[in-house]
């Protein structure tokens, strides 16, 4: 029976909250094993060149120091997305992350040093850093191990289309062409990377202490890099410092870590320090987008026609297939009758691009709200008319075939042009402040999936159950938590469906010989699919429950209610503790455990070879309102309110996702103003917090947010994917609110106060 | 090359005799000869503030600390702010509790002792510092989940 | 990174030690913000610090008022002068540099004679007594001690006029004569809001007579030249001027002045041309509302 929700809706602070703000939770860099070894990793000084000869004999001499290996001494095969990433390189090197020796010995000191005494000789190569300069009919080809189809050097092309593109541009009444440019950005995570692996020459296992957000998928490739079987690799996830997407990849260090354990038969421990996570961790795409855009004279949207080259890096990890989710965006975001889109991860040897939160959709959307702007311009149109005009809808089947089942769009956008206090009289003239500073407001809307994306053969999760003799819960997930409150979700969801306080629940959640499976934390899939897994085994778990009770009750299980620890009859007001219930279960007929387990598969499909298809359960919708403020003498920005609207479908625990939405919001502005990981011929030049900056407390906004609350028919309660979106809109609003501030022309980020300050010379 | 200094300090209230590296960084000797790792190392360039302890109430980068140089000191880390037998924790741990002002936490630790210090010198200067004044006071350590929203919402419920 | 440390307790012992390691590679240490990430980078050489962190000596540790001036020892960090009551009322451009210098934490431990010594055309407090055409207090190794004006301190980028067996000792700011009002502030340029390395900063410190009339005028430029500058001629140019009704060709006169000053590098933070361009914008600035 329906019942008020007691639990889901209220803020809840997180379950992990408390040992992580005591410094008792157990991060990579804090875990000790006995006996352990430290590793550290030589990598190339070059970005490209051969690999002559490389002499580890001091190194090998250096008391302290246990082992030592390069590409030469292992036998392991090719890591990442396309296997074209040696975990040590032989014979050449590609980029400056590259990996040629490790070592291990007893301090992190002595590896450090006995990695510097290890001796490579270099033929040093020109290299490509240019992705069109890559595409050319004479160049070389830069990854050995993929030799593209189109080209060389593509290392992953994407078509799709939909829609007479033709005829739609007959139709156009404004066309606007622009060539944006998105940069490098990292991931940021505050802690860097760690890994502890322990393998036993003993029982021929490994254990891996590590920091990914897919453990399964990453246990299956572990076993395929190494020649193991999956099943004998357990990996652990120690508490997870930061994620945002840098930990849906392997890299390199991860088997580097196991094989210096399988060399040493000790536990050995690799941590990253500042400027080598900088250097070796990834980064997001860095792309040129040509996109064209149209509108008829009513100011609806007719066609898009995006065309992009992607700096792949030279190698391919999952990052590659950024475009899966940012032709979504293209051909789907605001209703739109054609589309056309093709784009293209081409290698060079620049470090390689990874995944990262809103993978490839903050790009995409920078590209297509931008273009908004100047259609709307172009036409002499409002700028918030022109999306409400074309804002997707309830039920809508876009050319791509993604069916919106509940779609917050349209109020989402209403929410924020009325906080904002925007009106369409709102001009440069009414923002001019005073001759120095100028004030401007932009808008900008995301689209991006909200229940799962299918792209791998299952996006399953599995939940187990178990309710103890004493009426604790254990919930144990296939879901990861990486800082985002997932586990505390979950434990809300157990509670409000037995009644049973929070404090009584644990969620198992870290080791893959204990979960069941899951495909990881990516594509704000948590909540909705671990969600909808954990009511799955709720209601079989409850079925046990309710079948005994009921029986002690004498009374039908339609009546019985669970709340304050007890379940309880409305007919007759009696009740039973849980634990008791649970006790009945077990220690008398049938003797049985209170235990289930479940397996949600969501109901999306598989695209189709031309990409069309619901590859998600339901979408996540957003609009945002931001205002700044240009200091003309300077060119800084300052970002005074962002107004966050957000189709969350519904609020589970109000204070975690103001967190993803506030945190979210941010990262987007620094993506908007202030971060680009600098590289000049493949060398990074800014790989530390001094020059690659992220947003301090004193630089952010007022941040208002507004729920919209679409109750999707599939979600968990109602709720769908959260975690991704709020970054996606935030750097294109920006940029339409400097632009409307000062009327300057902005195709890049960051938007750097050199370059406002160049654009106002410019203009003026 | 170099020879060892006996130093006294005291670290979460112990007074402590330790002998240790002329070069040893005050993060290295809270971490490793000490095993809090409660302490944690972020950028290791007094950048990030994930590092931050207490030396004689005030907060400082451990990372750009020499060790020898807390000699006849006070230290107090994380793990140094008291908990009651009930488990109750210290207000401003609790507070970012409440507020979901912790995420991933990689970052918690350090803000906690660069609020305490903060806290410390606003009740003794008998001041309630503005969102602002918040903001500047933790302008020292860098956090990439919350935003700082929620961080400098649970500081202002503390006043 | 390994070293020998030795720490002195009183000037005496400072001495000696300078004096007995005159033949060996020695660095001071203070508040190590910068020296320790220096030495992180460098191969491990057989280096003795010289650590000052534990040396008490008032003269080295205390703010204090003397007949024609400030006294401010080298030791003093940056944050107690921020919070220093007499400085702000004074010398505000030395509290608001000191304000904006890096994070609590640095300023926590971060020494004025550090950020004077280390020499960097950024540094933000050696700005500010550039601006207060501040004296710089130096002792050798017998015990002498020279005092030098700190706009002949600086020799170039990261070098100074110290000798190997000398310290900066003390720092000397002179009285703010004949004043009626005391227009002072650190102006800072950085991409962020904190925790910055200044892209462009201008320290200024200008005194008016009761008729508004500028008596004195002290205006340092950072981060555009390879040391910190005096900008003498477009401070002589204020001289006479009223604060208050400057008229737009006399600012921009007077902006033109301050540019000569100026020979920016482009780096990775900002391109020489940001650098000119925002010198001069927000030179106009200080005359404005």
């Amino acid at each position: 029976m329906k019942k008020d929700l007691k639990v889901i809706g209220k803020p809840t602070p997180k379950l992990d909250a408390r040992i992580r703000a005591s410094g008792q939770a157990v991060y990579g860099q804090d875990v000790v094993l006995p006996n352990m070894l430290h590793g550290a990793i030589l990598r190339t000084k070059y970005p490209v060149a051969d690999i002559v000869s490389i002499d580890v004999s001091k190194a090998m001499q250096l008391p302290g120091v246990v082992a030592v290996i390069t590409g030469d001494d292992i036998n392991a095969n090719n890591i990442n997305y396309k296997r074209d990433n040696p975990v040590l390189k032989r014979g050449r090197v590609n980029c400056i992350r590259d990996e040629i020796a490790a070592v291990a010995a007893v301090t992190r000191e002595i590896a450090q040093e006995a990695v510097k005494l290890i001796e490579v000789k270099y033929n040093v190569k020109e290299g490509i850093f240019d992705p069109f300069e890559a595409l050319k009919d004479d160049a070389p080809q830069i990854n050995e191990f993929v030799k593209g189809d189109q080209h060389i050097n593509i290392a992953h092309p994407f078509y799709y289309e939909h829609g007479d593109i033709e005829a739609q541009k007959r139709k156009s009444a404004v066309i606007i062409k622009t060539r944006f440019e998105l940069p490098r950005m990292t991931h940021c995570c505050l802690a860097p990377c760690a890994i502890t692996a322990d393998y036993s020459n003993v029982d021929k296992r490994l254990t891996l202490y590590c920091v990914t957000q897919i453990p399964f998928l990453f246990q299956r490739d572990m076993a395929r890099v190494l020649n193991m079987a999956p099943s004998d690799i357990r990996i652990i996830q120690t508490v997870i410092g930061g994620g945002f997407g840098s930990k849906l990849d392997m890299y390199p260090y991860e088997p580097i870590c196991a094989l210096l354990s399988m060399e040493t038969g000790r536990p050995v421990q690799i941590t990253f320090d500042r400027e080598e996570e900088f250097i070796a961790s990834p980064t997001r795409q860095k792309m040129t987008i040509d996109l064209t855009s149209g509108a008829d004279s009513k100011g609806k949207f007719t066609f898009r026609e995006a065309r992009i080259i992607m700096d792949n890096g030279a190698y391919t990890s999952w990052g590659a297939t950024t475009p899966f989710v940012m032709m979504q965006t293209f051909s789907s975001m605001y209703q739109l009758p054609a589309c056309i889109f093709d784009a293209k991860a081409v290698y060079t040897n620049n470090v390689y691009a990874g995944s990262f939160r809103g993978y490839g959709n903050p790009q995409a959307t920078f590209a297509v709200e931008r273009n908004i702007d100047l259609l709307a311009e172009k036409l002499g149109m409002d700028k918030f008319e022109i999306r409400l005009k074309n804002a997707n809808y309830k039920d809508e089947l876009t050319g791509q075939e993604m069916k919106f089942i509940s779609c917050g769009h349209k109020e989402a956008l209403e929410i924020v042009s009325d906080k904002s206090g925007y009106s369409p009289c709102h001009s440069r003239e009414g923002g001019n402040l005073s001759n120095r500073y100028k004030r401007g407001i932009g808008f900008a809307s995301m689209l991006h999936v909200g229940g799962g994306a299918k792209i791998y053969p299952s996006d399953g999760c599995g939940t187990n159950l178990k309710m103890d003799d004493f009426g604790k819960l254990t919930i144990i997930t296939g879901s990861s938590e990486i800082g985002q409150g997932s586990e505390t979700v979950l434990a809300m969801m157990a509670s409000e469906e037995l009644g049973i306080d929070l404090k009584n629940i644990k969620v198992i959640n870290t080791d893959t010989d204990i979960k069941p499976w899951d495909v990881g934390v990516h594509a704000s899939r948590t909540t909705f699919v671990a969600g909808n897994s954990l009511l799955g085994a709720l209601k079989l778990l409850k079925e046990k429950l309710s079948n005994k009770a009921a029986q002690l009750l004498k009374t039908e299980i339609d009546d019985l209610v669970y709340e304050d620890g007890l379940i309880e009859s409305t007919t007759s007001g009696e009740s039973f503790k849980i634990d008791k219930v649970v006790r009945e279960i077990h220690f008398k007929p049938p003797n049985e455990l209170c235990a289930v387990y479940y397996y949600y598969e969501p109901g999306s499909e598989f695209q189709d070879k031309y990409y069309k298809g619901n590859v998600s359960d339901t979408y996540a919708f957003a609009a945002q309102a931001i205002e700044v403020e240009v200091d003309t003498y300077t060119g800084n920005i300052k970002v005074l309110d962002i107004h966050v609207a957000q189709d969350v479908g519904k609020v589970i625990n109000p204070l975690g996702l103001a967190g993803q939405i506030e945190g979210g919001v941010v990262m987007g502005m620094g993506y908007a103003l202030l971060e680009e990981l600098y590289s000049e011929k493949g060398y990074i030049l800014n790989p530390n917090f001094h020059d690659y900056k992220i947003p301090t407390s004193v630089d952010i906004p007022n941040i208002h947010f507004y729920p919209v609350e679409t109750n999707d028919p599939y979600g968990p309660y109602g709720a769908k994917g959260v975690g991704e979106a709020p970054l996606i809109p935030t750097a294109p609003a920006i940029a339409n609110a400097i632009v409307d501030a000062i009327g300057i022309r902005i195709v890049d980020l960051p938007i750097t106060p050199e370059k406002v300050l160049k654009a106002l010379k410019n203009d003026a | 090359m170099s020879q060892s200094i006996k130093i006294n300090f005291t670290i979460n209230g112990k007074r402590t005799e330790l002998t240790i590296p002329p070069y040893m960084l005050l993060i290295d000797l809270i971490r490793e000869e000490l095993g809090l790792k409660g302490t944690k190392p972020g950028c290791l360039e007094g950048e990030c503030g994930a590092c931050t302890v207490l030396v004689n109430g005030e907060a400082v980068n451990s990372c750009l600390y020499l060790a020898i140089n807390v000699d006849g000191k006070e230290v107090i880390t994380v793990e140094g702010l008291p908990v009651t037998p009930e488990g109750e924790i210290d207000p401003v741990q609790e507070a970012l509790i409440q507020h979901g002002a912790v995420q991933c936490g990689f970052c918690t630790p350090g803000m906690v002792m660069s609020i305490k210090s903060f806290v410390a010198q606003c009740n003794k200067d008998n001041i309630i510092p503005s969102p602002d004044e918040i903001k500047k006071a933790i302008e020292g350590n860098l956090c990439r989940c919350t935003g700082y929203v929620k961080i400098v919402e649970a500081v202002e419920s503390l006043f | 990174m390994k070293f020998n440390v030795v720490s002195p307790e009183n000037t005496k012992e400072l001495l000696e030690l300078i004096s007995v390691n005159q033949d060996r590679y020695f660095r001071f240490g203070a508040g190590y913000t910068d020296l320790l990430i220096e030495l992180k980078k460098q191969p491990d050489e057989d280096l003795t610090v010289i650590n000052l962190a534990q040396l008490t000596d008032d003269i080295f540790t205390a703010i204090s008022k003397i007949a024609d001036g400030f006294r401010i020892g080298s030791l003093v960090t940056a944050k107690r002068i921020s919070l220093s009551k007499d400085l702000q009322s004074n010398y505000s451009v030395l509290t608001e540099a000191a304000k904006k210098l890096a994070s609590g934490q640095v300023r926590q431990v971060a020494t004025i004679g550090g950020n004077i010594c280390t020499a960097s055309p950024a540094g933000d407090m050696a700005c500010a007594l550039v601006a207060l055409q501040a004296n710089c207090e130096i002792l050798n190794s017998n015990g002498t001690l020279r005092i030098i004006p700190i706009t002949d301190f600086f020799t170039g980028v990261r070098t100074t006029v110290l000798q190997k067996d000398e310290v900066l000792r003390s720092i000397v700011i002179p009285s703010n004569n004949r004043k009626n009002k005391i227009y002072s502030n650190f102006i800072k340029i950085g991409t962020r809001r904190a925790m910055e390395c200044s892209i462009v900063s201008l320290a200024y410190h200008i005194l008016t007579d009761e008729k508004s009339i500028i008596t004195h005028a002290g205006i340092a430029l950072g981060s555009v030249a390879p040391t910190i500058m005096l900008a003498k001629s477009a401070c002589d140019y204020l001289l006479g001027k009223s604060f208050s009704s400057l008229n737009p060709s006399e600012i921009k006169e007077f902006s033109q002045k301050i540019l000569e000053y100026a020979s920016p590098i482009s780096d990775i933070r900002a391109s020489a041309w940001y650098r000119t361009e925002v010198l001069g914008n927000v030179a106009k600035s200080i005359f404005e509302n």
